[in-house]
């Protein structure tokens, strides 16, 4: 059983709403009907109809958990709006950041969350199949997710008549494992084909060309568990949470020196608070937050009043990503914190790219000249070079996004890389066998 | 050498009358398409530019490609800076098996010739058919393969092709592709579970984000 971080009491739980009343069994789907699960589901398919669902969606704002902040609405319209034979929708509950944990704790705290989001979403777009693509590393998840499932079929929430519609839904629960990429929606859309996971040019977006050439919506578990709430309490009630151009509210993995954990928090949150919420910086001073995970972008303490949200990440130079918000102090060195992730993004490439596979190895091979002693003067530049061109031909996110941990720390942090290459110093006293700046060399020895 | 002076013009132009008159092996692509094995990729070749310079830009698409992964590049680029592979100078054998192991974490074994050998096929037909023969469940076919046999055997491989009517050279590229698909037995019995390996990769990731972080190795 996943725990949260307890919030504020005023801060909405829209995805954790149901997780104490379901803390004793989270697959048992009477204590979650009698919480209220599937109260959505029905109201969609009695009251809103199919494309009154979409609108609905689309009045909430609700933006897509996966990383990118796609419109949900607009994602189903285009879905259901392609004429096709077959449709399908796939919740995408890979996971594919190895510090992030909050797929797993939805998961495993309320299922049926989900599963409602899931039916929804298909009885939306007009799709008969409905496939939630999980981690197989947890057996036991697994096991206790096709056994909710089979529950919902039976229960008549989800098979071939949904709710007494004549609807049908059919959903499978399709565990895939052994590649990062996999979490990038045309690469597991590629492995649940049973092919080599590279991801495709967009577009043709999903949406028009998916899995097996159909009109196919992915949407991240995180965004199909707020379906339900959307449709039980309306489109406005979840469009009033959270930042404006990015409502409600998004789960974050937080990681510090003080500890951490998963916390549901309304986007738009400085990330002030967030910091707060993982117990502060702890005894030393704060030096950068690290949002969005292996590929996130380093923030200065400066930005610490950025809202968590996705344009205002963007255009600080850090983005959702996979909902990670790390908070590093001054035991951290930019340049070696940022090859560790551009080395973890290069190694984890599919290899479909020669810039994405080629221009990152030789990203992080500058970052470790620079953190080995024996940078060139103009490494800072073909740094920045480096990184556009990467940026530029970008078949996918992961391409386009690998950059940030360096574009970020040479926007905010410049005077730090300029310290290595310049004066051979790492000023954290991290990167050897560089001559450290005197009184800087803290680290701990542990 | 000859000695009539011109001999060697004349049978120069000889050849030129004997190829000019012979049937042409020019194929009017793309309106007419050679019949080659599907399989065919052309021959193996680095080609030169006009200044004598390889052509080659070690982009490594055919490194990735190359389905036994014996092409790996090697060198220093030509300002004589880094070496473009990740080792000292070694052997070609052990380069084949450093670039697996660097690029897919796999050791590729050198029993080239047992890996052929034929294999009790009951178990995978038995898989096969509880798929129906659909190459749309290739993953699932081949992680219950490896599952009945211990690892991916060529000889399944073949058979899964066959009888699937999918190309041997597709499902080999899906089988490199996923970490936990393996293509040889595990050296040791008590080896780890397939799944394994990737996990491995994220725990170093998470354990040298905690160490950057100055944080050691605490469970988050
Ligand atoms: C490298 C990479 C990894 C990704 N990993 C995930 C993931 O683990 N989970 C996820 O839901 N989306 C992930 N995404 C985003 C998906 O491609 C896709 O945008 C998302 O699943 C769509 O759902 P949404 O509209 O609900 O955000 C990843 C994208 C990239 C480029
Ligand atoms: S490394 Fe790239 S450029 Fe060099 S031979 Fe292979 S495919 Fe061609
Ligand atoms: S991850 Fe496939 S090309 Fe970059």
């Amino acid at each position: 059983m996943a725990s949260f971080l307890a919030t504020p009491r005023e801060w909405p739980r829209v995805l954790t709403g149901h997780v104490d009343a379901l803390a004793a069994n989270p697959a048992d789907l009477d204590a979650a009907v009698r919480a209220g699960a599937f109260d959505g589901l029905r109201k969609a398919v009695r009251d809103l109809g199919a494309t009154g669902t979409i609108a609905t969606i689309a009045a909430s704002g609700l933006r897509g958990r996966g990383g990118a902040g796609m419109p949900t609405g607009a994602k189903w319209r285009a879905a259901s709006a392609q004429p096709a034979d077959q449709r399908y929708v796939v919740g995408n509950g890979y996971g594919a950041d190895p510090a992030v944990h909050t797929d797993h704790a939805l998961l495993s705290s309320d299922p049926y969350a989900v599963i409602e989001g899931l039916v929804v979403a298909a009885f939306a777009t007009g799709a008969t199949q409905a496939i939630l693509a999980v981690r197989a590393d947890d057996a036991a998840l697994v096991t206790m997710l096709e056994g909710a499932v089979l529950a919902a079929e039976e229960a008549g929430f989800a098979g071939e008549d949904v709710l007494g519609t004549g609807h049908a839904v059919y959903l499978a629960v399709r565990p895939v494992q052994g590649a990062y990429m996999l979490g990038e929606e045309t690469v597991l859309l590629k492995a649940l084909e049973g092919k080599r996971g590279q991801p495709e040019q967009m577009p043709p977006y999903p949406t028009e060309r998916g899995l097996f050439d159909r009109p196919t919506v992915v949407n991240s578990i995180q965004t199909l568990a707020a379906v339900p709430w959307i449709c039980r309490e309306g489109g406005s009630a979840y469009a009033a949470i959270g930042a404006k151009a990015s409502p409600g509210t998004a789960l974050v993995q937080l990681r510090g020196p003080a500890g951490g954990g998963i916390a549901e928090v309304p986007l738009g949150t400085p990330l002030r608070d967030l910091v707060k919420l993982a117990g502060g910086p702890g005894p030393r001073p704060l030096k950068a937050v690290l949002v969005g995970g292996p590929t996130g972008g380093l923030l200065p303490a400066e930005l610490l009043d950025t809202p968590y949200e996705f344009d205002a990440l963007r255009s600080a130079g850090a983005h959702v990503g996979s909902g990670s918000v790390v908070i590093a102090d001054d035991r951290t060195c930019v340049v070696d914190l940022a090859r560790l992730l551009t080395r973890f993004s290069a190694d984890n490439a599919c290899g479909k790219s020669i810039p994405c596979r080629i221009g990152l190895r030789r990203l992080y091979e500058i970052g470790d000249r620079i953190a080995g002693g024996r940078p060139k003067p103009t490494d800072a530049t073909l740094l920045g070079d480096l990184a556009h061109d990467i940026t530029a031909s970008g078949l996918c996110d992961h391409e386009r996004l690998a950059t940030l941990p360096f574009t970020s720390g040479m926007r905010y942090f410049r005077s730090e890389i300029d310290d290595h290459i310049l004066r051979s110093t790492c000023p954290a006293g991290v990167c050897q066998p560089i001559a450290v700046a005197a009184g800087a060399a803290h680290r701990d020895p542990a | 050498m000859s000695t009539i002076p011109g001999m060697g013009m004349v049978r120069g132009m000889g050849l030129t009358l004997r190829r000019f008159f012979a049937p042409k092996a020019t194929i009017q692509w793309p309106e007419v398409h050679a019949d080659v094995a599907p399989k065919f990729r052309g021959r193996l070749q680095l080609l030169y530019d006009e200044y004598g310079t390889l052509k080659c830009e070690t982009c490594f698409q055919c490194a990735q490609a190359c389905p036994i992964e014996c092409i790996d590049m090697g060198g220093m680029d030509t300002k004589g800076r880094f070496h473009v592979h990740w080792g000292p100078p070694e052997t070609y054998g052990e380069r084949r098996e450093e670039s697996a192991v660097r690029r897919s974490g796999r050791p590729v074994a050198d029993h080239a010739f047992t890996r052929f050998e034929a294999i009790d096929l009951a178990p995978l037909d038995a898989i096969l058919e509880a798929h129906d023969y659909d190459p749309r469940d290739m993953l699932a076919i081949l992680e219950e393969t490896q599952a009945a046999y211990g690892h991916l055997p060529v000889a399944a491989l073949r058979h899964i092709s066959r009888v699937t009517g999918a190309w041997y050279a597709m499902i080999y590229g899906t089988a490199t592709y996923y970490r936990h698909l393996r293509f040889e037995p595990p050296a040791v019995t008590d080896a780890p579970p397939a799944g394994a390996a990737q996990r491995e990769l994220e725990d170093a990731y998470r354990s040298a984000l905690d160490t950057a972080l100055g944080l050691g190795g605490r469970p988050s």
